[in-house]
């Protein structure tokens, strides 16, 4: 009798504690989720965000659909003619509702500014026209490097991107991202009215299954100078604008995606020279031209292009997918033809 | 208590009047539509009902979604079944005798990751038997309205 009784309540403690493991074990697989199809969760667009390369999708990050959480890490390198970024960040996706993102960009110059960085020394020299005035332009003698630190933070509004083939209505997102740009003296060089800024952004997006394609269309409201890199704003001000962005994708396979971007950029620094120690180039040119370089201020002119590209991306499984593109920025400052190769990994927990 | 459970069910998506489509079970309207030969590419009747075999195979494996298949028992109906459906959802002339989707899956309480994993148990029966990528995602295209009604969680 006592021992019946003994092992009933060994039973109910044996049975308490699965029920224990059982509990918390639902709680954690309810808590962490990688339901999503493989792929669907979009790349990391180089702002941080859940998207393509360059747009931010109306898909949220990660593989966690609405019963639960998934975060991924992202790096992405892109070595063009006279630039190259690093862009490190981590996001996480919550319930397929709303996402958060944290990145830090990195770009360097190389000797892109050392021509403008010459220029400083030798007016700030002691015979130039600047003569005695310290000139902080933000060029370093080697390897100047622009930084930027991107919050972002989106929230899906309504509409199936995948479930909904039988009507047209897209996913709807909206979402912002604030950027803060710490090479505050090269920027005023550049002549950019910000170094930190945010911006806010709607995007759509649709899954065409029958001709497996994807479709994005984003609208930007910003005031970007190359997404922040040069600030933002310039001379004429720093009011936002309406700037479109697309995203055609076409599924390839269930793990292979390609496809094409373009995101329409900014004009607020389009033909404005550089500015050194509060002086317009274009006012320096009798101090340049007694020093022979007399033909700078052509050279030193900014230009800001549309950007494309056209990427691959491949996703071998939930945990690992890496975008491979050919980037096509245009002008960036003073230096055309900013082409090159861009490879962004993605790591998923 | 189950069958009166569903019956119940049943009866309150009937009245919901925003799924009259469901009621009766027939090729999906997609945007753009389905290719009119997607039963052919899938190789006809006899290639759609190997990739449901194949396709159960794959969920049998699936932690977790096969108790749910189990449950409901009578694989081999359900195999029948669902080459009735896939056929009629591409497009193919044949009649469906299983219940709506909606009264199937009712009070399973179905989470739209257990709905998921049945479309990774999809592509990879489409690999397995064959069917090219492009085809499956007519299939793809065809249930994946089906989410709303399927997934009650």
């Amino acid at each position: 009798m006592e021992e019946a009784k003994k092992n009933g309540l060994r039973l109910y403690k044996s049975a308490a504690l699965v029920a224990a493991i059982l509990a918390s074990n639902i709680t954690q697989a309810e808590m962490f989720n990688t339901g999503k199809v493989l792929a669907t969760g979009g790349v990391s667009m180089i702002d941080g965000a859940g998207g393509g390369g360059i747009t931010p999708w109306a898909t949220i990050t990660g593989y966690a659909t609405r019963d639960g959480i998934n975060g991924n890490l992202h790096y992405t390198y892109a070595p063009l003619a006279n630039y190259t970024l690093h862009s490190v960040g981590a996001a996480v996706g919550f319930w397929d509702r709303f996402e958060l993102s944290y990145t830090k960009s990195s770009l360097t110059t190389g000797s892109t500014f050392d021509t403008v960085g010459l220029i400083a020394d030798t007016a700030g020299g002691p015979s130039g026209q600047l003569a005695g005035t310290p000139i902080n332009t933000g060029i370093e003698p080697f390897n100047t490097t622009i930084d930027m630190d991107i919050v972002g933070a989106k929230v899906r509004v309504f509409g199936e991107a995948i479930y909904d083939s039988d009507n047209l209505i897209p996913q709807i997102a909206i979402g912002g991202f604030y950027k803060k740009n710490e090479n505050e003296d090269l920027l005023k060089t550049l002549k950019a009215a910000k170094a930190k800024d945010w911006e806010a952004y709607i995007s759509a997006t649709k899954i065409f299954f029958p001709i497996n394609t994807l479709i994005n269309i984003t609208a930007r409201y910003t005031a970007a100078n190359q997404t922040g890199l040069v600030g933002f704003g310039g001379p004429g001000g720093d009011d936002k604008e309406i700037r479109p962005e697309i995203s055609l994708a076409y599924l390839l396979r269930k793990d292979t995606v390609i496809g094409i971007e373009w995101a329409k950029h900014g004009d607020n620094l389009e033909g404005e020279s550089v500015e050194i120690g509060g002086l317009n180039l274009t006012e320096l040119q009798p101090t340049l031209d007694s020093l022979g370089m007399s033909n700078l201020s052509g050279t030193l002119t900014q230009h800001e292009s549309d950007w494309f590209d056209a990427f691959i991306a491949y996703f071998p499984n939930k945990n690992l997918s890496m975008t491979f593109a050919y980037a096509m920025l245009g002008d960036i400052t003073i230096t055309p033809d900013q082409h090159g190769f861009y490879l962004s990994l993605q790591a998923s927990f | 208590m189950k069958p009166i459970f569903r019956t119940i069910a049943i009866a309150i998506l009937a009245g919901t009047a925003a799924l009259p489509s469901y009621a009766q079970t027939a090729e999906t309207n997609t945007f753009p539509g389905l290719d009119d030969d997607a039963v052919q590419q899938w190789g006809g009747e006899e290639g759609v009902r190997n990739w449901v075999e194949s396709l159960f195979y794959y969920i049998m494996l699936d932690n977790r979604i096969n108790h749910v298949f189990r449950e409901f028992g009578n694989i081999e109906r359900q195999i029948y079944l669902n080459t009735q459906l896939t056929q009629l959802v591409l497009g193919g002339a044949v009649e469906y005798q299983g219940a709506s989707m909606a009264a199937a899956h009712a009070d399973l309480g179905i989470t739209v990751t257990q709905f998921n994993a049945v479309v990774e148990a999809a592509y990879l029966a489409c690999e397995r038997v064959t069917v090219t990528y492009e085809a499956c995602n007519q299939l793809i295209a065809a249930l994946a309205p089906y989410e709303r009604v399927i997934v009650t969680r």
